[in-house]
């Protein structure tokens, strides 16, 4: 202190400590800002979790664990049979089929665009995927409704029906009536909306590649697809992980576009042409008239797919970690 | 004249250096010229790389050493807006065709770069990896060629016990030995060092640049360098380049003891650059 106060008569007619002991102020206030605002990100999810719960808790109390296995949802019979089986089925179904395309479509378009595509063609394609990102999913779901699910009815079942006709499990998967309103058509509608994410996340991720290391792969002879899959992608796992994450997340959680083209039908096909319902669109089109016990399994629904989502995430960690470890990091 | 700062080492080629003979060329350059789109970076250069003998590429930052050497294996050819005149060949290979085979010339041509790159992979298969992109053999032949690289790059003893660790856990001079066996396990003919030591501390260096000595036994290798003790210490020819031109060509000896332009001269003593 006493040094301290030495310095301060040495610096002149400032008040070097009042100045000091306002710094002090300001550093404090901005540690509880902060530290707030990353409080306030457990409270907002520790309560959204709570009422969750606190209004899933009559459905559970009445289904317990066979709403989980249960295939019937018949809100009007009395009492209401409920059960999740359908609209987990068609949620999980949906995004795998949406991963499948949109993973190797996605990190296609990042490969081209970072190691191959001419420089006259960058801006284009780049600011073309943006823009994916950024159209509203209302008009994705008019885009299938009209467009994508006639086409898919007409045309491509019918195709695959004559090709994978008698074939075991292939052909239960693409049988049926045709119907605008599918599994499929819901499926490739999240892998165009979920493409971005994959695609700019990549993008970003295959840029931080040091061009050096890519030389040496060169430098030992390789040809781009061989320094793609052994450099460029082990280096960037971790990131391109993440990206596909975020676009399962969005792909479990979607709701505008894939209840307008997905049907509704809470019965479970063996063929991705059905009509069915994922968990977001059951919510979204039956919460408004729902009371009672329906609504609080519509509740106990959120739940499940907050669940899920969950696990899905957990799932990537873990696999992240193994595949670290196999990595010798 | 004779005054010149840079001492010449005991160890080195220079203390026992009659001029050598001349080798068969391996690499010849000819009239060659490159541009970083508009900017005219390499002006007329005439050299050749003589088969196992190491050359040393010494000048100024911005000389256009490591454009040269970057012709050498075609790495330009990466980058939009780079173009080169002029001939290059590979004993009777044309380096500048455009229809060469890149990843061929590439595994002919083997470069180690300023920082040490190891692959995101294992230590085994940062060697292993390069092999097999040109070579289907079996695993005890693959052990056996991975190992003789390893010991090739002088880190077999210090890595043998864990060869599945990650190539990325090593030191610095570790990892810069590795990317010289990696180079070296895909039987290249000439290698290139690009300030292969720079980012090494002295103890690193000294064990890399013994390497070099060992290795122009088998190979012919070119290295630039921002150390004139070591151009003096490890290379036969020496090449100093001063903003885009070859000033002066000749044995290592000569250009350390009697350089014939005044540039040279300067450069060694320490009075630019």
């Amino acid at each position: 202190m006493a040094v301290e106060s030495n310095v301060v008569d040495a610096a002149g007619p400032y008040d070097r400590a009042k100045a000091l002991s306002a710094f002090k102020l300001g550093d404090l206030t901005f540690y509880w800002i902060t530290r707030l605002s990353a409080i306030s990100v457990l409270l907002i999810l520790g309560g959204i979790i709570i009422s969750l719960i606190v209004g899933a808790f009559p459905a559970m109390k009445e289904y317990g664990l066979s709403f989980l296995w249960t295939q019937r949802w018949a809100p009007s019979a009395d009492p209401p049979v409920l059960g999740a089986l359908g609209p987990m089925y068609g949620t999980l179904v949906t995004s795998f089929i949406a991963m499948l395309i949109a993973i190797p479509v996605g990190l296609g378009i990042a490969i081209f665009l970072t190691e191959l595509c001419p420089q006259w063609l960058r801006r284009p394609i780049g600011m073309a995927v943006e823009l994916l990102a950024g159209i509203p999913s209302i008009i994705y779901g008019m885009w299938g409704f009209f467009v994508l699910g006639p086409f898919l009815a007409n045309t491509f079942q019918p195709f695959m029906i004559r090709i994978f006709d008698g074939v075991p499990v292939l052909g239960a998967i693409f049988a049926g009536p045709p119907s605008y309103l599918s599994l499929f058509n819901a499926a490739l509608i999240l892998a165009i909306m979920v493409l971005p994410f994959i695609t700019s996340i990549s993008v970003d991720v295959f840029k931080t590649v040091p061009p050096v290391l890519k030389e040496a792969a060169y430098g030992v002879g390789c040809t781009t697809w061989e320094v793609v899959r052994s450099v460029v992608i082990p280096y960037t796992r971790v990131g391109i992980i993440g990206g596909v994450m975020l676009a399962l997340g969005r792909a479990l959680g979607e709701t505008m576009a894939v209840t307008f083209i997905i049907g509704n039908s809470f019965r479970i096909s063996s063929s991705i042409f059905a009509p069915g319902t994922t968990i977001s669109a059951a919510i979204a089109s039956e919460f408004a008239e729902s009371d009672g016990l329906h609504q609080s399994g519509l509740i106990l629904l959120g739940l499940l797919l907050f669940v899920l989502t969950f696990f899905v995430l957990a799932a990537a960690r873990l696999m992240l970690l193994r595949l670290e470890k196999k990595a010798g990091k | 004249m004779t005054d010149l700062s840079v001492s010449v080492s005991a160890n080195g080629h220079l203390a026992s250096q009659q001029p050598l003979p001349e080798a068969p060329a391996k690499v010849t350059v000819r009239n060659l010229n490159f541009y970083y789109g508009e900017h005219h970076a390499l002006k007329n250069i005439n050299l050749t790389l003589g088969t196992n003998r190491v050359t040393a590429f010494i000048g100024p930052s911005g000389c256009g050493k490591s454009t040269l050497l970057r012709i050498f294996n075609r790495m330009y050819d990466l980058y939009p807006g780079q173009r080169v005149t002029g001939q290059l060949m590979l004993d009777q290979t044309n380096i500048l065709d455009p229809k060469l085979d890149l990843n061929l010339l590439r595994a002919r041509v083997g470069m180690v770069f300023q920082k040490p790159t190891p692959f995101p992979m294992t230590i085994y298969e940062n060697i292993a990896f390069g092999i097999r992109l040109y070579e289907k053999i079996s695993k005890s032949e693959m052990d056996d060629r991975v190992e003789k690289a390893l010991r090739g790059g002088a880190l077999w003893n210090e890595v043998k016990d864990k060869l599945n660790a990650s190539g990325l856990s090593l030191s610095g001079g570790q990892q810069q030995r590795l990317c010289i066996a990696r180079t070296v396990a895909v039987r290249p003919e000439v290698i290139l060092f690009d300030e292969p030591c720079s980012a090494l501390d002295p103890i690193s260096t000294a064990k890399v640049e013994e390497l070099i000595q060992e290795l122009s036994e088998n190979y012919t290798i070119a290295i630039v360098t921002h150390n004139m003790q070591q151009a003096a210490r490890v290379s036969d020819k020496t090449a100093f380049m001063y903003l885009g031109e070859l000033i002066e060509f000749d044995d290592t000896s000569k250009i350390f003891t009697s350089p014939t332009d005044r540039r040279t001269q300067d450069y060694i003593t320490g009075r630019f650059g």
